[in-house]
């Protein structure tokens, strides 16, 4: 598969039914720097797709234009068929549909773990309190730390934050999640306890987007990898093409540096 | 000795460290068990104990010779300056009956005896709420040892001791046998004479000491079965010893009576002083010991849900105490029955329709305009008031303007209907108590005062500088997130508010509000100099807290905020929950110090000529004419007064800062 398939499933209609999120001619500029250029993809639904590429390539930038951390200026982004533009509402809706994880976990450090699960769905979802403390206990016990609960995020060790934060991310309940290198800050034997979680969640049939260096879960887990460079995509394939017969000389002057 | 073998220990391990993995297959040598003993009193952070007092003297003040040096010169300095200080305290020409005689001046002016039972009134709901908050979440497991007591207990009377010799003898006989010094007509011809003068304070100093020591020997004997005593109780009950005292020791007198002072030193305290005392004192124990039932009573949850009316008692309390029961307000019940309650149920109903229809499920944006719409209209209406077009009422125009600001956040509560009905109810009680409040404020006070103030002296201190410091804090924190708005109309107004009241001192506010406001009024609206001083106070202490607030919110991280939208917070939400208790803990010091400054800084109202607790010791208690010019004593009160409530302040902060600190990351 290539860029050009993949945006082939795009009909005249805003985006087909089972595309959840969609990018067309996407540019993004810091000041006169162009981090972003010309970025086509599209994410079915269900589908795990894992983007990889030097540090500085634009990664981070495209998966947080998604739910809009950062305003993309040239271009579509269509999430679930909703397309992000600067109505707060739109933003909204696509903010409570997208679940994002982040490097530095960022938990709330002020409230307990059962807190920052609770916080967004009683507050956005309008859930009661126990409602929502029930689904906390059910995700807390999804992601393996069910005893965790009534810590404050403080007190727990990287890789229970990192789970925690997914927890926190799925009791929006998403229908896509996004992930920007979620074990880059973790101790090494930290990142498998995270990685098991994730792999649990692409299985269940979540629609997931995966900024990564774990080659073995890319290999493994992803649908599709997507190669960039320089703020544009370079290669799209699956894990199979992309770690064995690249086309582009620059993904596999990639691989040779970090395989 | 224990030092000694521990260095031993260390330097065997690092000589036999490299031994060490081999260990079992060599011959058993000394040393490697040594190195197992190392190592084991490494796995815990190795801590420094003192076999007796000497040794810690001989490592911290004489472990060199210039430590030795120093301790000697600053031991010196010190043992001077405290002689001086005993020399002024306990000096005979010393007027301390000016101070104790004048207690009831000093803390509570010129307020009517006939009406003094006010005022017991309110010490007596502080001291009831201070014991419930103490009985029910104070010191848990926390005691003081028996052990530190004795040690106290000892150290208390040798520093009586040390002081009954430092201080000068006040009569003094020179080396050839002429009186240097003499006090009415004593005169003593030796030291050891002038020191057995003092026998009161020696013997005090023996028993505190015997006391101390027996305390310290019973422990160490373990005769005394328990090792520690709750700290809260023992505290408590400490305070007997003052509240006993007035019933034994000669305080002096105090009354004023038909418009005249009376002062008698050197008489036990009035009976009308004694008994509530003693009264406060069984109260406190009292709700302390219902408030510890309490505790053992319920389970955790329920304790921490006894957190909350118990703090909104606590918020409440000063509004109450002042305007219900120090002021008296009279009310007049015709216009109470024919304005006052119609336009409080006017509000009620009509708001709460308003904020029914505002969170029903599907308003979304129609129902934030209709709030800025009010918002506006609430903001025209001061507007309107301020240039004399037309006047509401300022409870109409307070009620108009929590209105609009309640309809702001009302889409927070849209959707299920328990919440609407929750917040209809919550805007109800709202508009209860302030309209009860707005009225009891309007009305005219039967609590007649000779003097201009209400009430003087330290009551009105603590009275400025509670009301400042609970109406500042809230108008900071929004000034402080105004400033660090996107906004670029309400960073303006916020930074141009901050900038001009910090360029200008406190003392021309003060002076401004005091005088020149009142000609600035809308006619027909009158304020009283201690709320005028308190709305300058509020207005200056804003700007400073905004600053430290904003301090704090620069300090929450980007991925806080990142997190809150990605989770799908709105602004307002993720303000209010995420960044805000982050951005307060972090400026919980400078807070709290902007807290103690203001509470300082209210000495200024005796310039503005409010008879705080100053000016009773600076001018009004040297012009009584059995007291004439005596200056110095009441200003050394004061400052003591002052220390302590600052003092306490400061740690309890620190105490605040300790316990929030359990999720610092
Ligand atoms: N807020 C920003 N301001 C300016 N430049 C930025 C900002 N964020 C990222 N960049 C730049 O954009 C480029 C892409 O960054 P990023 O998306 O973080 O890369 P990656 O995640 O692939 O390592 C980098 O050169 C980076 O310096
Ligand atoms: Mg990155």
């Amino acid at each position: 598969m290539s860029i050009s398939d993949a945006t082939v499933a795009v009909s005249e209609e805003l985006a087909a039914r089972d595309d959840m999120i969609v990018c067309r001619d996407v540019d993004k500029w810091f000041g006169d720097f162009q981090a972003l250029s010309g970025i086509t993809a599209t994410i079915k639904e269900q589908e795990i797709v894992v983007v990889l590429g030097p540090s500085g390539s634009g990664k981070s930038t495209w998966i947080r234009c998604i739910n809009r951390l950062e305003a993309h200026q040239n271009g579509q982004i269509i999430v679930d068929g909703i397309e992000l533009t600067n109505d707060l509402r739109n933003i909204e809706k696509i903010r409570s549909e997208v679940g994002m994880v982040f490097q530095q976990f960022n938990l709330f450090p002020h409230l307990t773990v059962v807190d920052n699960i609770t916080l967004a769905p009683i507050w956005v979802r309008k859930k009661s309190r126990p409602e929502a403390e029930e689904l906390a206990a059910a995700l807390l016990e999804r992601v393996g730390i069910p005893e965790q609960a009534e810590k404050f995020p403080g007190q727990l060790s990287g890789g229970q934050q990192q789970r925690v934060a997914i927890a926190r991310a799925l009791a929006m309940e998403p229908r896509v999640m996004l992930f920007d290198e979620p074990t880059s800050a973790l101790d090494p034997e930290m990142i498998k306890e995270v990685l098991d979680v994730m792999e649990e969640l692409a299985r269940s049939g979540m629609t997931m987007m995966v900024v990564t260096h774990e080659m073995g879960f890319a290999r493994e887990v992803a649908d599709r990898v997507i190669f960039m460079e320089g703020g544009e995509i370079v290669e799209v394939g699956t894990p199979h093409h992309f770690f064995t017969d690249p086309t582009e000389e620059r993904t596999k002057l990639f691989l040779s540096q970090v395989l | 000795m224990d030092d000694a073998a521990g260095t031993r220990g260390t330097a065997a391990a690092g000589g036999a460290g490299p031994v060490g993995p081999v260990g079992p297959v060599g011959p058993v040598d000394p040393a490697v068990t040594d190195v197992a003993a190392a190592a084991a009193a490494r796995a815990r952070p190795p801590e420094e104990t003192y076999r007796s007092a000497g040794e810690w003297i001989r490592k911290n003040l004489f472990s060199s010779r210039l430590n030795s040096l120093l301790t000697i010169a600053f031991g010196l300095l010190i043992l001077f300056a405290a002689r001086g200080l005993l020399n002024f305290v306990f000096s005979e020409e010393r007027g301390w009956d000016a101070v104790r005689t004048n207690l009831r001046l000093i803390f509570t002016h010129a307020y009517p005896e006939e009406q003094y039972v006010r005022i017991w009134v309110c010490v007596g709901t502080l001291v009831v709420l201070t014991g419930l908050s103490l009985g029910l979440f104070a010191g848990r497991g926390e005691g003081v040892q028996l052990q530190k007591i004795s040690t106290v207990m000892a150290g208390v009377g040798a520093a009586i001791a040390l002081g009954v010799i430092l201080r000068e003898p006040s009569v003094l006989i020179g080396a050839d046998g002429a009186v240097v010094r003499e006090n009415d007509d004593v005169v003593r011809q030796s030291f050891f004479e002038a020191m057995a003068d003092r026998w009161a304070w020696w013997l005090a100093a023996a028993v505190l000491i015997a006391a101390g020591v027996v305390l310290r020997r019973a422990v160490a004997s373990s005769k005394v079965s328990i090792s520690s005593v709750p700290a809260v109780e023992f505290a408590v009950a400490l305070l007997a010893l003052p509240v006993l005292s007035a019933w034994i020791y000669p305080w002096g007198h105090f009354a004023f009576v038909d418009g005249t002072f009376i002062a008698e030193p050197g008489r036990t305290v009035a009976m009308s002083t004694k008994v509530p005392w003693t009264v406060m004192w069984l109260l406190v124990v009292a709700a302390m010991a219902l408030g510890r039932l309490m505790r053992r009573g319920f389970d955790e949850q329920q304790q921490q849900r006894m957190r909350i009316p118990l703090n909104l008692l606590w918020l409440a309390s000063p509004f109450a105490l002042y305007w219900v029961i120090l002021r008296d307000p009279h009310l007049e019940w015709d216009r109470v029955l024919s304005v006052d309650i119609p336009m409080g149920v006017l509000f009620g109903v009509i708001g709460a329709g308003v904020l029914w229809m505002l969170t029903r499920p599907g308003v979304g944006e129609l129902g934030r305009i209709i709030a800025i719409v009010l918002l506006g209209v609430a903001a025209f209406n001061w507007l309107a008031a301020f240039f004399g077009w037309y006047s509401m009422l300022q409870k109409a125009r307070l009620s108009f303007l929590l209105l609009a600001l309640v309809a702001l956040a009302a889409h927070n509560f849209a959707g299920e209907s328990i919440k609407r009905r929750r917040l209809v109810v919550a805007w109800l009680v709202l508009m209860a108590i302030v309209h009860y409040f707005a009225t009891l404020m309007n009305a005219p006070s039967t609590v007649e005062t000779p003097t201009e103030a209400l009430i003087g002296g330290f009551a009105v201190t603590v009275i400025v500088a509670v009301f400042t410091i609970m109406l500042s804090f809230p108008l900071g924190v929004l000034l402080a997130l105004a400033r660090t708005s996107r906004l670029p109309i309400f960073r303006v107004m916020a930074t141009s508010y901050i900038e001009v009241i910090r360029g200008v001192p406190l003392i021309t506010i003060l002076i401004f509000f005091a005088i020149i406001l009142n000609l600035f009024l809308p006619v027909g609206m009158e304020i009283s100099l201690i709320a005028s001083a308190t709305l300058g106070y509020t207005l200056f202490s804003a700007a400073y807290l905004a600053e430290n607030v904003r301090g704090g919110l620069q300090s929450v991280r980007r991925g806080q905020f990142e997190a809150s939208d990605a989770v799908g917070l709105s602004t307002t939400q993720r303000t209010v929950f995420v960044v805000l208790p982050q951005a307060l803990r972090v400026s919980i010091p400078p807070l709290v110090g902007q807290m103690i400054a203001t509470f300082k800084e209210t000495s200024l109202l005796a310039i503005i000529g409010v008879f705080d607790v100053l000016r009773m010791a600076n001018s009004v208690i040297p012009a009584q004419t059995q007291f004439l010019g005596i200056k110095r004593e009441g200003l050394l009160f004061v400052s003591v007064v002052y220390w302590i409530f600052a003092y306490t302040l400061s740690k309890q902060s620190q105490r605040l800062e300790r316990r929030l600190g359990v999720g610092e990351r």
